[in-house]
């Protein structure tokens, strides 16, 4: 693939989601395109469908309308949703580790099940991504007894293991006490120096004007705003994203 | 652990790292965790000691509650087991096999079917079934031979006959008994049990000097019963009324009337030639009771025929008759093929001694028989005086050893054919036999549960699946089967489920539709179901049902969030289910699966009413023989509370294991 292709085609996004008090429109033709190795943060009110969106980009949510085109691959009924999922890594708010299974477990388990390696490569990769997310010494924890910045880690590198082409993080320091957002933060400074494309819903301003290229703002399902985090974040042209960020800051 | 999934595991709060606010353990609890902290070895090792020792101290200790109860002194462990025996010598034989059939295929089939014993002396035919070989030897004699008694065959083709060479067991006779003994070469077998009987001291005739043996005036008692076995030194019958046997040495007996059954053939027409399809008649007297001797058959009037050189069935037809003498005539003229005659009073002979009166009329007899088991009889003992070792005695009462034991040796190479009869009494050197009372209830408890987790996890999977067909095929089966009592469906499994599959069909009748509507029949793969696995089955579909829920609850106390991370990871939903999801739904359900495991070894109670030997079914036996229902009842509810305890105490040892750290 080259440069100038993008990884990530969003083309006029809809989905509704159809509950017991009338449907909602999440979105409301989203489209972006994100280039390999860029790194993208997405920022908005809740409801605004950021999450929703990130969720989409792995099939987790299924759309109703548009296209969606990841590594070349359009999503609409693609048989190998899993090997496209394999492809993108995804973080979530409450980490979501398994929790009958020991950190090392925890890494090892898809590139055994998914990716067929064998115990010792796998471990071998799993001692070395713990490593890289700065806790080596807990590769016998149990989840239960790990703090959340080190979950959180976990799954980081848990979703690292799969060697991913593009990461998508929701909302990741979320659900954890302020003293332990640094260390996730960290994390994910060093994997945006080394070149992933990344996909980040948070509302961390400090590092989405440290690592990200461009910055998305949502509303109401739509994309009101792209450009540079700087840009956005002190001198943003839509009224409604500076009411947003008046609330925040 | 989330929240949901500890309170789920109903543990308790779990302390703080300082450990404040603990909750002091009991001795118990403080077992439970020692328990729960040994290698899994030791906890299995553990197991099997506990319920082999509990299995062969509780069958021990109920016979010997029953022992002194009822007084029974014929139980004992030395009863291995009950073996039936046949004993020959080999011979080796030549002969021709041709491709031919013919009336006499069929009636040599028909007697085969009701005795295979007896049949090889009355063949001329040559013909191979299934079962047999049928061979005329060099020097014009004929012969079959069972093809189980063949030990060696040789065969050479040529275009219109085999030249076969066997070699087989002849003489067969059969030996039953109980083995006492199996060392060495030999078998001791006993084959009279010792008897006791007890008299009122005043019929005591003389004393020997010892003071060991005894005379003592014996009446000739009638004996009526359902014949049991019968061989060369004792009958055994049982008789109405009474649970056990009735043992009977036959110098005992003064007249003894078994039925006999009497086939005749018309000698003429034996080669005619019969094809599939064509009948071969066979006469009978009317109201004759020839449904219990052609029972092996399985059918009164067609009879499978597997010919050899025919493909196909032929049929037996048979033609009743008023009178015995109407059926000689017609046999003696041809107009039926064979006559079957079957009596049990002094005319049991009548046809046999007809046809030796009568050589013109072109009869034999190619079957005169006894019966040998299932058959009403009747007998009557001689009055004697009877000599007997005493074994107990008081003021009133002498109990006397009436009839030794008697046993016998046989070579183990000589025995062709060993049959179990019946397991003897549980022991520790007769496992077999321990398949009664706790043993029944635990083996189709362990056999029913291991079932209904399979079809409970399978269903479980199916209950939250969205495609709404295995949702509806799930839930339908979960609701039924929630919604009829156990009870009911154990009755469906030994009375509807189990008939239906013996037969292979199942009939719908669809008149109430409409005069002229056909049955529906469904036609099934015969299986033959015994009564244990009509309870196994019965009870794990009834279990399934609550199984499949439980697993269920499971499956939908894992967050969405966890499948929602294997998906991410590449994992398909089956891998997803398989590595992540269920392995953590069985951490939670596996206390309401250890309860309903506890449930279901005391539902396994309603069994009985499959007339299965379980513990309860034995505890009413017991109960109905003696009328002490306090001393049985407690018996068998202590038998079970014991069992409950010790399986809930390791239900919890395997919840304990199962917890994550924290």
């Amino acid at each position: 693939m080259s440069e100038k292709e993008p990884i990530i085609q969003i083309n006029n996004v809809h989905k509704r989601f159809h509950t017991l008090r009338g449907t909602v429109h999440a979105l409301r033709g989203v489209s972006l395109d994100i280039m390999p190795g860029e790194v993208v943060v997405v920022v908005g009110p809740s409801g605004s469908g950021k999450s929703t969106l990130l969720r989409s980009i792995n099939r987790l949510e299924t759309i109703d309308g548009g296209s969606i085109t990841v590594d070349g691959i359009p999503l609409k009924g693609a048989r190998n949703i899993n090997k496209i999922r394999a492809e993108v890594g995804m973080v979530f708010q409450q980490f979501n580790l398994f929790p009958d299974r020991s950190a090392l477990g925890n890494i090892m388990l898809a590139q055994r099940v998914v990716r067929r390696r064998r115990k010792g490569e796998a471990e071998a990769k799993a001692q070395e991504l713990l490593a890289k997310v700065g806790i080596p010494e807990k590769a016998d924890t149990y989840p239960g007894q790990l703090s959340g910045g080190q979950q959180q880690r976990v799954a980081i590198a848990r979703a690292l293991a799969m060697d991913p082409k593009i990461m998508l993080f929701d909302e990741p320091t979320s659900a954890l006490d302020p003293e332990m957002i640094k260390e996730v933060l960290d994390v994910m400074l060093a994997l945006a120096k080394d070149g992933m494309t990344m996909v980040v819903v948070t509302h961390e301003m400090g590092f989405a004007r440290a690592a990200a290229d461009r910055a998305v703002f949502m509303d109401e399902g739509q994309i009101v705003e792209i450009d540079k985090p700087d840009v956005i974040f002190s001198s943003p042209s839509h009224e409604r994203t500076q009411r947003f960020l008046d609330k925040i800051l | 652990m989330d929240e949901r999934a500890r309170q789920a595991l109903d543990l308790p709060p779990l302390p703080d790292n300082d450990n404040e606010g603990i909750t002091p353990v009991g001795p118990y609890e403080r077992f439970i965790g020692w328990a729960a902290g040994l290698p899994w070895w030791a906890i299995i090792l553990g197991i099997v000691v506990v319920v082999v020792g509990y299995s062969m101290l509780t069958s021990e200790a109920y016979r010997r509650v029953i022992r002194q109860l009822t007084d029974n002194p014929q139980v004992s462990t030395d009863d291995l087991f009950f073996a039936v025996l046949l004993v020959g010598d080999k011979e080796t034989t030549t002969g021709m096999l041709a491709r031919a059939d013919s009336v006499e295929t069929v009636i040599q089939q028909l007697i085969e079917e009701v005795d295979p014993a007896e049949a090889d002396d009355f063949g001329i035919l040559v013909s191979e079934t299934q079962t047999e070989i049928t061979l005329r030897t060099d020097d014009g004699r004929t012969i079959t031979i069972p093809k189980r008694d063949i030990v060696d065959e040789k065969r050479t083709e040529t275009p219109d006959a085999i030249q076969v060479e066997v070699t087989y067991f002849v003489d067969t006779e059969i030996v039953t008994g109980t083995v006492t003994d199996r060392a060495g070469d030999t078998l001791t077998i006993r084959t009279v049990d010792e008897v006791s009987e007890t008299f009122a001291v005043s019929r005591v005739l003389s004393r020997d000097e010892q003071g060991e043996l005894v005379t003592i005036q014996r009446e000739g008692e009638i004996i009526t019963g359902t014949l049991d076995t019968l061989n060369n030194t004792s009958i055994k019958i049982r008789v109405p009324g009474a649970d056990e046997l009735r043992e009977i040495r036959r110098n005992e007996i003064v007249e003894l009337n078994l039925p006999t059954l009497t086939l005749a053939v018309h000698d003429p027409g034996q080669e005619r030639p019969v094809n599939p399809g064509e009948e071969v008649r066979v006469a009978y007297i009317n109201g004759a009771d020839l449904t219990n001797v052609l029972k092996e058959l399985n059918r009164l009037d067609t009879v499978d025929v597997p010919l050899f050189s025919v493909p196909g069935e032929a049929q037996v037809a048979l033609v009743g008759y008023d009178s015995l003498d109407d059926a000689l005539e017609a046999t003696s003229q041809g107009e039926v093929d064979a006559l079957l005659y079957l009596d049990d009073g002094p005319e049991r002979l009548a046809v046999d001694e007809w046809v030796t009166a009568h050589p013109d009329a072109n009869m034999s007899v190619v079957l005169l028989r006894e019966c040998e088991t299932g058959c009403q009889v009747m007998l009557k003992l001689e009055d004697d005086a009877i000599t007997g070792r005493i074994a107990a005695e008081d003021a009133e009462a002498i109990t006397v050893v009436t009839t030794e034991a008697v046993t016998i040796e046989v070579d183990k190479d000589r025995i062709l054919e060993e049959r179990r009869m019946e397991p003897g009494t549980c022991a520790l050197n007769n496992l077999r036999g321990c398949n009664a009372g706790i043993f029944l209830t635990l083996t189709v408890t362990f056999r029913a549960y291991a079932l209904a987790l399979i079809i409970g996890l399978m269903f479980g999977i199916l209950r939250v699946q969205t495609n709404p067909v295995l949702y509806a095929v799930s839930t339908l089966y979960v609701e039924v089967i929630r919604g009829i009592p156990l009870l009911v469906i154990l009755l469906y499994a030994g009375f509807v489920i189990s008939p239906e599959l013996r037969d292979g069909l199942m009939i719908f009748d669809l008149q109430w539709l409409g005069d002229s509507m056909p049955d529906v029949v469904i036609r099934l793969p015969k299986i033959n179901l015994n009564d244990e696995w009509e309870a196994v089955l019965g009870l794990s579909f009834g279990y399934g049902a609550f199984i499949a829920e439980i697993f269920r609850a499971g499956i939908q106390s894992i967050g969405r969030g966890q499948m929602e991370a294997a998906r991410s990871l590449g994992m398909s939903y089956p891998q997803a289910m398989r590595h992540v999801v269920l392995p953590q739904a069985i951490r939670v359900v596996l206390p309401p699966l250890g309860n309903d495991f506890i449930a279901m070894l005391k539902d396994s109670a309603l069994i009985s009413v499959l007339a299965l030997p379980d513990l309860l079914q034995l505890g009413r036996l017991y109960v109905s023989r003696t009328f002490r229902a306090l001393e049985g009842y407690n018996t068998v509810a202590v038998l079970y509370l014991v069992m409950t305890i010790f399986l809930s105490m390791m239900v919890r040892i395997i919840e304990r294991r199962a917890r994550l750290p924290q």
